[in-house]
């Protein structure tokens, strides 16, 4: 297939698990952005054919394993993210940067809550309210990314 | 609503170039129900304790990539430290060491003269601990819980179920150890619960973590107990975890209010629980309690039934202990 984009991809996500493992506290770590989570929407949006729902479980699998949590978690939340982003990857051209914009957070969002529920199911305590700041500046980072001149490969109008 | 959005996914068929394999919907049902499988398995069984502890181990070598800016910034900030800036560190540590010593000397002809008395009477002897210092590598990744990552694991004979102590009271339990790290839940965590004593009147009881903000509680005490504000809690040590007489929290607040039996308690832990630093992980050598011991039946902590709130059952061995 593309054997540079496969080696990009790993490389990618290989960055943004070390990131994930960065030491991390304080704001730091109520405001960090889900990294893994974003480079699989990034690759699902501009190489479908090498990341698919699979890829997001694998991956969110490793997330539970550096999050220290009951197995599965990450990977449930990541799977479903990634069943919405692979269902409306092709709607995608339709949208300027924008809306583009607006649906990862929603994607950011959905693995967010889907966790949190998880996490209600399991007994945990609730959250407060910036639990959900990393799904902000996770948008905000792709923002920055494309900015930065990072291509999706979705042509967007617009933008 | 499955029905509307299965409508919307028909519309949009799928060009045949483009899918490989299942449809996407498929691979969803797939994954999620192996998932749950998991999260069922490791939330309930034990089977995947061994399993994890042997993929932690393969992530050892990233985990020192993640950690290398950092222990590099701290590595030249040490290097340009000011020489007088050691200097007055050096003295200061010298004039605590002197003060120390000097109450220790104290405390080993107290040890001896407690041994004579507790042959005397024929009483057990008091627990002995073994201790070991580690650091705090990170903060734990879990919004929901709080745990620390120490760098002491199984290697340095680090069990799970040992007590973490900092220079000024209990921080919280090992509850997972790996080769080279383990998992330490702080005592601000909804999941552990430590037996403390009022320092003031001897008073028992079972303090638990609040969760969100770093506070303890004492639930189940009458309004009319007699516990004030700025009374310090204590390890009271019968639990076989803790060793006893550690200063845990100190009382900031009591409620007593008309509709609720019972008084709402709030102590700030005295351990500097968010920091990072070293610490010290104590684990007290269970051989010696078990064996010969006719005078206190402590009971075995093998039963989950005692525990007054719920909480995830793989968290810790700790709070399986009966409220006294």
């Amino acid at each position: 297939m593309h054997p540079s984009k496969l080696q990009s991809l790993c490389v990618s996500l290989l960055i943004a698990y070390i990131a994930i493992l960065l030491p991390w506290s304080g704001i730091g770590l109520t405001l960090r952005p889900d990294f893994l989570l974003l480079v699989i929407i990034f690759w699902m949006i501009r190489a479908p054919n090498l990341c698919n729902i699979g890829t997001a479980w694998g991956v969110g699998l490793l997330m539970d394993l550096a999050s220290g949590g009951v197995f599965g978690q990450y990977a449930l939340a990541y799977t479903i993210a990634a069943f919405f982003a692979a269902t409306y990857q092709r709607r995608l051209v339709l949208f300027n940067y924008y809306q583009q914009l607006l649906y990862v957070f929603l994607l950011l969002l959905t693995s967010q809550i889907s966790l949190l529920v998880l996490k209600m199911f399991t007994g945990s305590q609730p959250a407060g309210w910036q639990y959900f700041l990393p799904s902000i500046s996770g948008v905000l980072l792709w923002h920055i990314a494309l900015m930065m001149g990072l291509k999706t490969g979705a042509r967007s109008r617009g933008a | 609503m499955i029905k509307g959005f299965n409508h919307k996914f028909e519309q949009q068929p799928a060009p045949a170039f483009f899918v490989r394999g299942p449809s996407s919907f498929a691979r969803l049902a797939f994954f999620s129900a192996l998932s749950i499988a998991l999260i069922a398995t490791d939330s309930r069984l034990q089977y995947l304790t061994a399993l994890r502890q042997n993929l932690v181990a393969l992530l050892q070598p990233l985990q020192a990539v993640a950690n290398a800016p950092a222990q590099l910034y701290r590595n030249t900030d040490e290097y340009f430290t000011a020489h007088h800036n050691l200097l007055n560190q050096n003295r200061q540590y010298k004039q605590q060491l002197l003060q120390q010593d000097t109450a220790l000397q104290r405390l080993s002809t107290l040890m001896l003269e407690n041994e004579h008395l507790r042959n005397l009477l024929q009483a057990n002897k008091a627990l002995q601990e073994s201790s070991i210092v580690g650091e705090i590598v990170h903060i734990g990744r879990d919004p929901f819980t709080k745990k620390v990552i120490v760098n002491r694991g199984a290697n340095d004979q680090v069990v799970a179920g040992a007590a973490v102590v900092d220079a000024v009271g209990v921080i919280g339990q090992v509850t997972r150890t790996y080769s080279s790290s383990s998992e330490v839940t702080l005592i601000t965590d909804t999941s552990l619960a430590i037996p403390i004593q009022v320092e003031r009147n001897g008073l028992r009881a079972i303090a638990f973590g609040h969760g969100r903000d770093q506070t303890l509680d004492l639930p189940f005490l009458p309004a009319n107990v007699d516990i004030r504000r700025g009374d310090v809690l204590v390890t009271s040590g019968i639990d076989g975890v803790y060793p006893a007489g550690l200063k845990v929290a100190s009382v900031t607040q009591v409620k007593i209010s008309a509709d609720s039996p019972f008084a709402r308690i709030v102590c700030v832990p005295t351990g500097g629980v968010e920091n990072h630093g070293q610490v010290l992980l104590v684990s007290l050598a269970h051989s010696e309690m078990w064996e010969g011991d006719e005078v206190i039946a402590t009971p075995k902590p093998s039963t989950k039934k005692t525990r007054v709130k719920s909480a995830p059952a793989n968290t810790n061995p700790s709070k399986n202990h009966a409220p006294q």
